[in-house]
């Protein structure tokens, strides 16, 4: 077992979620909501080993973090226009 | 972090352009002052099918970036990975500030072309004006059919 902790501010809650369902078939992931982190404590991991698994979770988080925050201000400029 | 505790990579050496390198990995600090995260974003963005990428904040301002290769790589590798990611965030520092610097101009053209567009007549406005059009005189007799003004001429040549 093992513990990925998500910084507030880099990572957006929400993406790091729908990382862990996208990653469910892979290894069992709980979150953990801390003050200012998103804690993913990751258990047992089939199909790849446990590293690979985690940073290609740790990538997916971050991927739908950016995209997330790029829509997010896309639809906010497009409101202002 | 358990991403830091692999066994059986390559071994972390020194780092020609000043990086902190690990096993299979590279790390180094990014000044939030100097790079916005939106700019530290798009450097991530574009990295993210080549390797592993991990931010964490080792303190207020301050971004620390991970990459890690997914397979072995050798520390001139792991630099040469870091100092492209280095040079992405420069482009996309200046592609920011060049995107702010010209954000109203870009916003008056987009309007004007918005007003143009809105303003143009449809097809059936132009139909319309077609159809109430009068035609006028035909002194070159361009709407008789051709097979009239040739039976004219082609009689009795022949």
């Amino acid at each position: 077992m093992s513990r990925i902790s998500f910084d507030g501010s880099l990572y957006a809650p929400a993406a790091v979620e729908a990382a862990a369902a996208a990653y469910a078939g892979y290894a069992a992931i709980t979150l953990e909501r801390a003050a200012d982190a998103v804690v993913a404590v990751v258990g047992a991991v089939h199909g790849a080993d446990r590293a690979t698994i985690e940073h290609a979770f740790s990538n997916l988080a971050l991927q739908e973090t950016i995209v997330r925050t790029r829509r997010a201000a896309a639809s906010g400029t497009a409101e202002a226009a | 972090m358990a991403l830091d505790e692999q066994n059986g990579r390559s071994e972390a050496g020194e780092s020609r352009l000043g990086f902190t390198l690990g096993p299979d990995s590279v790390t180094f600090d990014v000044d939030e002052t100097v790079y916005p995260l939106e700019v530290i974003y798009g450097g991530c963005y574009l990295f993210v099918d080549r390797c592993y990428v991990f931010l964490s904040r080792p303190s207020e301002r301050v971004v620390n970036v991970r990459l890690t290769s997914r397979g072995p790589a050798t520390p001139a590798e792991l630099d040469a990975l870091a100092g492209e990611f280095a040079n992405e965030l420069l482009a996309q520092a200046a592609r920011l500030r060049l995107s702010q610097g010209t954000a109203r101009i870009r916003e008056y053209y987009t309007a004007a072309a918005l007003r143009a567009a809105a303003s143009a007549p449809s097809v059936d406005d132009l139909l319309a004006e077609l159809d109430s059009e009068e035609l006028g005189d035909d002194p070159l007799d361009i709407v008789v059919p051709w097979e009239e003004k040739a039976g004219e001429k082609g009689t009795g040549e022949k």
